[in-house]
């Protein structure tokens, strides 16, 4: 047996289950992954108008469905990259918007460039945003994604509406996890009727169709409502039908813990009932709870993006995922603008990453099985 | 919760904007010259000449068919002794074939009863200018205004063979129309001064109607798409009771008049109806009741309110084309249900439709053109005769918050939105550079038109002087921002714009035109709303602003709602000042706007005006107060956005290069429909 070995066997030893947790979660290179990926899209989430490099509510006719644009990386040798300018014809026969590349005229980008005013955080004045173009003429632009029928800029569009999706996802996981953690917390610990009526309820809201269900819901939202408003309600309703999963699980580990000696022992020296579900009893399934979340934040996400391609979500000017999606659920963005439909990539991106994480999550939240 | 940074996205720079302001006008006919898809109006035409009519007729083979089997009488016997002849726009053509075509369901009833609107009394000509016969064969109208003579064709029958004389008028008038249980409340059509007219027999085929005040306008309330002119198929359906005639013969089995109204509602309950009304209301619907006897060339076989709405030729149909062959050439209309516009749209650029321009999206056309080949269809572009497909009516009577209120009734503060409105920009993203940009007014085509002029009065982008007007009234204070704040509590300004997704994606345009106020330091949130909604918060007296069509607008008389707030079902300009004007000053506020007030006057007076000229004339002086008052402010008209986008089956015969799209022409009827043919 060699002294390396030995080292990490006692390393194992007294290591607290945090680290025991971290060292298994390691192995798993494609939860890390995702991981770093879902770090990645939460870092937009706050930097959202920094990443934006146009203002995503300006519209402007001239830059009306422009497709994507390739950005050129190394002028005369070296790295100065540019973008061409371009000049918009409308074909009269056909009526399509064309942009013909001005070859001879190159824009070239820059980083840490003013833009659009925004607030970082809602609070702090700004206007610096990670890319722009030096010396533009008004109608130059950047245009990574292209441009949608209005010509909002797709990419800052993207940014913007990803801070919304994930935040809703976020907020309507805390609220549900709240609901899950204390009605699946009194189910178990007073049982009876309370425990009754509780799993009752859960079965009722799990057997409803969940988009039908929605619908009402959302049909429910006032129409006079303020975009702000809107935003909170879904996220209510979302979480409402969020929480039934984690009650259950909550609920059991409850039940099976109930039994276990060291919580007798802490009846035993008279600790309150409080004390003991969130001294004794909750650290003891954390884990789990934080791997049921990173499991269910996906379901959330895809929640509001498909009640707002459905029209039942949030509306315009709001920016989501859903909203960017309802915009291209026609037949000519299919045939005149194809990459609109971009804003799936992002969604897709999130959901994998968020699975493939709550699935190293679980793994190592038990790092003796 | 996230208030702050909402804001500050609405706040951000407009980016290159600012080359933008080039000079407005601009040619549409030059652009659509070069595409070949606009063509000149015209449709078949009326001979009046009796000595070139056809002295034989002949009649379709499935017809003739039933004919030698003695279950339908002789051509010769169904046809009135003075049928409409028609000389069809190219060539004589051949019976059969089925014209296959979408609807969305019951709602979407107008999709058929246009087919067959040439069941008015009278028409309009193809090209929408000149009132023609229909049904009537002549009218006269009385020096003083007070009588008109409708005159029948004599032998003319009902689609079960029934004559149609003007016992019909009669019934309808006394039986049906003064009957409150079906009609409530007497209509304006036929109260010229608020006096009730009626209608007399004079015999079989001679009506008149005959009024105590000079009532010049109703020719044209004839042939309009009005309440006492607009026929059968329209009127009849939807539980109105409108439309000047009906026929007698079968429904009046279902008056108590005619029986008891005990008999009539034992009836009704016996085919499941609550009582007679409800039942009368099922009868007289040609859309539901396939046993209603009916005038227009097809009647319904398999009714609306199923996946296939078909409709059948009508044996009895009262015109001929010049070689004497009865009309229509077409055996059936199939409408085949479909569950939005969308699956219309992809159904047509299929090629699954004989024709159809009804729900068809002009943001759609360049992939409506690109399938031709493939759909084997051709496809027409009809440029409508209003002002404004997209317009902006500014409620006059609101009052929830004194301050908006006393903007939005200042006629400078409307005049600068008008001329914050980049009009260029929005035609060319949503009507793809098609539409021509203007005020409300209509096209200079209409008679009607106060003149070019008045298509750019106030309505061409002017940020300088937008900016001029608002700090000359008052409004010089900005935010951090820049935009204007209130003067009652130096907040900011907050314009409402309600909108509804309907002709037009209106929320969509409405952000833009929020976007382009930007620069003249107004905010406007527009707040995209159900139709059933907006409607009720318009009639509500709640709405700011309302974004909606002025479609119907190009003859101003026949259909006002849309130019001037005269009618409480859509009054946009003011709710309570329709309610007043509707009920002669009984209820609802009068205007205190003098312009609005003289405008309301004006259109008053137009019935009691003798010629023509002269109502034409005070049409054009009332739109010369609209358009400077601007009360409603216009944006993109005289396009293809409502009905205009055209896909015609190459197998068809007969179709006119371009058709009349306006309320009066009851699109597509004033081409004829009947006259169009399948050529193989």
């Amino acid at each position: 047996m060699s002294t390396d070995q030995t080292s990490r066997e006692e390393q194992f030893a007294v290591a607290t289950q945090w680290q025991l947790t971290w060292w298994r979660f390691r192995k798993h290179k494609l939860a890390v992954l995702s991981g770093l990926i879902v770090i990645a899209f939460y870092i937009i989430v706050l930097f959202a108008d920094f990443f934006a490099y146009a203002d995503p509510h300006a519209t402007d006719s001239r830059r009306s469905h422009i497709p994507p644009q390739t950005i050129h990386f190394f002028d005369d040798g070296a790295f100065k990259p540019y973008v061409h300018g371009l000049t918009q014809k409308r074909d009269l026969r056909t009526f399509k918007l064309s942009y013909q590349i001005d070859p001879d005229r190159k824009v070239y980008l820059d980083v840490f460039a003013e833009g659009y005013r925004y607030n970082l955080f809602g609070l702090i004045p700004s206007s610096t945003h990670l890319l722009g173009l030096k010396n533009a003429q008004p109608e130059d632009g950047i245009f990574l994604l292209g441009t949608d029928l209005v010509g909002r800029d797709l990419w800052s569009r993207i940014m913007v509406a990803t801070r919304i999706s994930l935040t809703i996802g976020l907020a309507g996981v805390t609220v549900s996890l709240f609901l899950g953690v204390l009605l699946g917390g009194l189910s178990a610990v007073y049982g009876g009727v309370v425990d009754m009526m509780i799993q009752r309820l859960i079965e009722i809201l799990r057997s409803m169709p969940t988009i039908p269900l929605w619908m009402g819901l959302a049909a429910a939202l006032p129409n006079t409502w303020t975009v702000i408003q809107v935003y909170l309600a879904i996220t209510i309703i979302i979480s409402f039908l969020g929480w039934t999963d984690l009650a259950r699980v909550v609920r059991g580990k409850f039940l099976a813990l109930r039994n276990e000696d060291f919580i007798a022992a802490a009846e035993l020296a008279g600790a309150s009932q409080f004390r003991i579900i969130f001294h004794h009893m909750l650290p003891s399934f954390l884990s789990h709870i934080i791997a049921a979340t990173s499991l269910a934040l996906p379901a959330m996400i895809i929640s509001e993006t498909s009640l707002s391609f459905l029209g039942l979500g949030l509306r315009p000017p709001a920016i989501s995922w859903g909203i960017l999606l309802q915009d291209a659920q026609n037949i000519e963005t299919l045939a005149l603008a194809p990459w609109l439909l971009a804003a799936a990539v992002p969604v897709i991106i999130i959901i994998l990453a968020f699975n493939f994480l709550g699935d190293g999550l679980r793994d190592a939240a038990d790092p003796y099985g | 919760m996230k208030k702050a940074f909402w804001l500050g996205m609405a706040t951000s720079v407009v980016m290159g904007l600012a080359g933008a302001l080039t000079a407005q006008a601009q040619q549409p006919s030059a652009n659509l010259a070069a595409s070949g898809l606009v063509g000149k109006l015209e449709g078949p035409e009326i001979i009046s000449d009796a000595s070139k009519w056809p002295k034989a007729f002949q009649e379709s083979p499935d017809l003739a068919a039933l004919v030698k089997d003695g279950k339908l009488p002789a051509v010769k016997d169904r046809l009135p002794s003075e049928p409409m002849v028609l000389k069809p726009l190219a060539e004589v053509g051949k019976y059969g074939g089925t014209w296959r075509r979408g609807f969305l369901g019951p709602g979407d009833w107008e999709n058929g009863n246009r087919l067959n609107a040439s069941d008015k009394l009278l028409f309009w000509d193809p090209t929408g200018t000149k009132i023609v016969p229909s049904a009537a064969k002549s009218w006269e109208q009385s020096a003083d205004g007070k009588t008109i003579r409708v005159n029948l064709r004599k032998g003319m029958r009902w689609s079960d063979g029934a004559p149609f004389t003007a016992d019909d008028f009669v019934f309808w008038f006394e039986d049906l129309y003064s009957n409150k249980d079906i009609v409530s409340a007497p209509i304006a059509d036929m109260s010229p001064g608020g006096k009730p007219g009626k209608v007399v027999k004079i015999d079989d085929t001679t009506v008149e109607f005959q009024f105590e005040n000079p009532h010049f306008l109703f020719i044209d309330f004839l042939a309009g798409d009005t309440l006492i002119g607009g026929g059968q198929s329209v009127r009849q359906s939807q539980g109105t009771t409108y439309g000047a005639y009906a026929p007698k013969h079968y429904l009046k089995q279902f008056l108590p008049k005619y029986s008891s109204e005990q008999a009539v509602n034992e009836k009704a309950k016996a085919e499941g109806f609550e009582n007679w009304v409800k039942m009368l209301h099922f009868k007289k619907d040609w859309t539901l009741n396939t046993a209603l006897p009916t005038i227009g060339p097809w009647k319904t076989t398999n009714p609306i309110n199923t996946p296939t709405w078909v409709l059948e030729r009508n044996p009895y149909y009262w015109a001929v084309d010049t070689a004497g062959n009865q009309l229509p050439y077409i055996d059936k209309v199939v409408l085949t249900l479909a569950e939005d516009s969308e699956v219309i749209n992809l159904r047509a650029i299929g090629g699954n439709y004989d024709m159809q321009e009804r729900h068809i999206s002009l943001s759609k056309l360049p992939v409506v053109l690109d399938n031709q080949q493939k759909g084997g269809y051709k496809v027409h572009l009809d440029l409508a005769l209003h002002g404004s497909d997209t317009t902006l009516f500014i409620n006059q009577s609101y009052k929830a918050d004194p301050e908006i209120a006393k903007w939005l009734t200042n006629a400078d503060f409307r005049r600068a939105l008008s001329m914050g409105i980049d009009r260029k920009q929005l035609n060319e993203t949503f009507w793809l550079g098609i539409g021509t940009p203007g005020s409300v007014a209509p096209s200079v085509q209409m008679p009607q038109s106060p003149g070019k002029e008045y298509r750019e009065k106030w309505s061409v982008l002017d940020l300088a002087k937008a900016n001029q007007l608002l700090d000359s009234i008052g409004l010089t204070k900005k935010d951090s921002d820049g935009y204007r704040v209130r003067t009652d509590n130096g907040e900011r300004l907050r314009i409402q714009i309600q909108a509804v997704k309907a002709l037009l994606p209106w929320p969509q345009q409405g952000e833009m035109i929020a976007e382009q106020w930007r620069k003249i330091g107004i905010q406007a949130d527009v707040r995209e709303m159900e139709r059933t909604l907006a409607t009720t918060r318009t009639r509500n007296n709640e709405h700011q602003i309302m974004i909606w069509t002025n479609g119907g607008t190009e003859l101003l008389y026949l259909f006002p709602r849309h130019a001037l707030p005269v009618d409480p079902t859509e009054a946009y300009v003011g709710p309570e000042f329709a309610t007043w004007f509707s009920s002669n000053g009984a209820n609802g506020r009068a205007p205190t706007d003098p312009n609005l007030l003289k405008a309301l006057e004006l259109f008053r007076s137009a019935s009691a005006e003798k010629t023509e000229a002269g109502r034409d004339k005070i049409a054009q002086d009332i739109w010369k107060i609209l358009v400077d008052q601007q009360y409603m402010i216009g944006t993109v008209g005289e396009s293809p956005a409502q009905f205009g986008v055209r896909l015609v089956s190459n197998k068809l015969g007969n179709i006119p290069s371009r058709s009349c799209i306006a309320q009066h022409c009851r699109t597509p009827s004033s081409s004829h429909p009947e006259t169009w043919f399948y050529k193989q």
